[in-house]
């Protein structure tokens, strides 16, 4: 029975983190427009620096000052890696974006993978000292998992409302405008690199802060996690949700990850057949309904539409 | 006589072996109406272009409001007080009526990132304010009622207007209008007449504006530019271009 309940607290947390990627990347692709391949990189430096703080700094800090100076620590080192990939593939456009993004990626997971032992572990991964005691037993480890998804699932709300109120704040109609004719947002005042470099370090900046989650509630990482298939996987979450929708992103994690989950749990050679349900599903998704499940809606026009037809007689 | 607002001289534009725009010379005083016509292809939009800083020229010098402008960039010139609508229209389609004209909107930029992230009172002033100023734009346009509307399923003559709306927004000193009346029927047209004369005497604009329509062009501008392959040909009051030979060949020499 806990072993059930573990199950499922897992796959809460895997949503939640996958929520946090899917809206990040959401913010670069789909409101800002550009076709950007490189997030699991941001998520990888994220994780690492949450890694590398926490081997430093353990039995120094408190458990929970640790777990929350990391997170900052990762949230600041994949914005500062936002910095200095958006500068200088501003100019890019389309296909070539994305090959130097995804470019990034790869070149970040390689970094690691050569790296020294002692730094981020090399090949050979890291293990991260548990900040808030070592677990024995189920209880303890359905404690630990229990108070994950709760962090996860603040740190979900918090960031959907930032970038939400980003998006509909002067910062994010500018953005909007700009992904939408930047001939005219030129002609309007608006200096078209900033938005662009905003939405950047931005996206970034919540993928860091997704690492530094996941690696709290891993207890391990090695460079192989943080290949292209996961941007992929974060890709098909926001087309299945539908591009510039934060509800579609929250909804497909769930289908997403849960999907990948229920087939890894079956188990034998189902396993890896969300290697080729995720490319289908999203082949047919771009033929039959390119916009997503929500398109550029969210939830909350719906409740909106909802509570004014009710307050109509 | 009141001073000179914008002027340009022998403002030159070569695409290739192309000379779209050549020694073309404008002077435009505070308050003044002003056309630009010519047929088709004459470098009316280039000249446009090269005004708001779009295109950069290849020779000329760009003056506005007593200052040097020539080679500065489209967003510069824009926030320095130069607005314009498009020829074919370039609303943001995706975004509601109100929306369009917010994005452009001075209180809309007065806050920084994290009062935005978190809804700060200076994001709520700065917020109210352009939401306020946009709603009186669109009003005076006639578009109050739509503005949850996507710019982009307005009928046409709405989205004539939400441009010239946006414009506004702006605050701009120079109003460059590219062919608003283009695909209007003539009560249409005399509608958008006295929305210019309008906006003009609210705003205390200074209008430089394209169209076809000589009807439109000579009923209310003051004074006209006629441009004929890339050059200069005339210039006057409508009563002068009306009588000047040269523009009749143009025209004619068009249509024959």
């Amino acid at each position: 029975m806990s072993g059930e309940l573990l199950w499922w607290l897992n796959l809460l947390v895997g949503v939640g983190i996958f929520t946090l990627l899917a809206t990040s990347l959401n913010l670069i692709n789909g409101h800002a427009g550009m076709f950007h391949l490189g997030h699991h990189g941001f998520w990888a430096l994220g994780a690492y620096a949450t890694a590398w703080w926490t081997i430093r700094l353990d039995g120094e800090l408190s458990g929970p000052v640790l777990y929350g100076t990391s997170l900052l620590l990762s949230t600041g080192v994949a914005a500062v890696g936002g910095l200095a990939v958006g500068l200088p593939c501003l100019r890019l456009r389309g296909d070539y974006l994305a090959i130097a993004t995804l470019a990034f990626g790869e070149v970040v997971r390689i970094l690691i993978q050569n790296s020294d032992k002692g730094f981020l572990g090399g090949s050979q991964g890291v293990r991260l000292p548990r900040v808030f005691g070592e677990f024995e037993g189920e209880a303890a480890k359905l404690e630990f998992r229990a108070l994950s998804l709760a962090l996860v699932a603040t740190l979900c709300v918090l960031a959907i409302w930032a970038i939400s109120n980003f998006i509909r704040s002067g910062h994010g109609r500018r953005l909007l405008a700009v992904a939408q004719d930047e001939t005219a947002a030129g002609l309007m005042g608006i200096d078209p690199t900033r938005p662009r470099v905003l939405a950047f370090v931005i996206g970034a900046a919540v993928a860091g802060l997704a690492g530094g989650v996941h690696a709290h509630f891993e207890g391990s990482l090695a460079p192989q996690e943080f290949e292209f298939m996961q941007t992929v996987k974060m890709f098909l979450i926001v087309v299945l949700g539908g591009m510039g929708s934060l509800s579609g992103c929250v909804v497909g994690a769930f289908l997403v990850v849960g999907t990948e989950r229920l087939l890894a749990r079956a188990g034998g050679a189902i396993a890896d057949w969300w290697q080729v349900i995720f490319p289908m599903v999203l082949a047919i998704m771009i033929v039959v309904r390119p916009q997503g499940i929500f398109g550029r809606r969210e939830l909350s026009d719906w409740f909106r539409a909802l509570r004014r037809r009710r307050a109509a007689p | 006589m009141s001073e000179s607002l914008f002027s340009c001289r022998e403002l030159t534009k070569q695409y290739g072996g192309l000379t779209a725009v050549r020694n073309v010379g404008i002077e435009i005083r505070k308050g003044e109406l002003v056309g630009l016509i010519g047929p088709n292809g004459a470098g009316k939009t280039t000249c446009f272009n090269l005004i708001t800083g779009a295109d950069e020229p290849s020779a000329g010098r760009i003056r506005f409001c007593g200052s040097d402008v020539t080679n500065t960039r489209d967003f510069r010139m824009a926030r320095l007080g130069v607005a314009r609508t498009f020829q074919n229209i370039r609303l943001w389609r995706e975004m509601n009526v109100l929306d369009n004209v917010r994005a452009v909107c001075r209180g809309s930029s007065q806050y920084g990132l994290l009062a935005a992230f978190l809804r700060l009172p200076r994001f709520r002033r700065g917020e109210r304010e352009a939401t306020n100023e946009a709603r009186s734009l669109l009003k005076l346009l006639g578009l109050d009622g739509k503005e949850a509307e996507l710019a982009g399923d307005l009928p046409y003559g709405d989205q004539r207007r939400l441009e010239i709306a946006r414009a506004l927004a702006l605050r701009p000193r120079l109003l460059l209008l590219d062919e608003p009346a283009a695909g209007m029927n003539p009560s249409e047209k005399s509608d958008l007449m006295r929305t210019i004369q309008a906006i003009r005497a609210e705003f205390d604009l200074t209008i430089l504006l394209i169209d076809h329509d000589m009807k439109f062009v000579m009923g209310i501008c003051e004074r006209i530019y006629v441009l004929d392959h890339g050059e200069e040909i005339a210039q006057g009051s409508p009563e002068e271009i009306r009588r000047n030979p040269k523009v009749i060949e143009a025209y004619l020499g068009e249509q024959a």
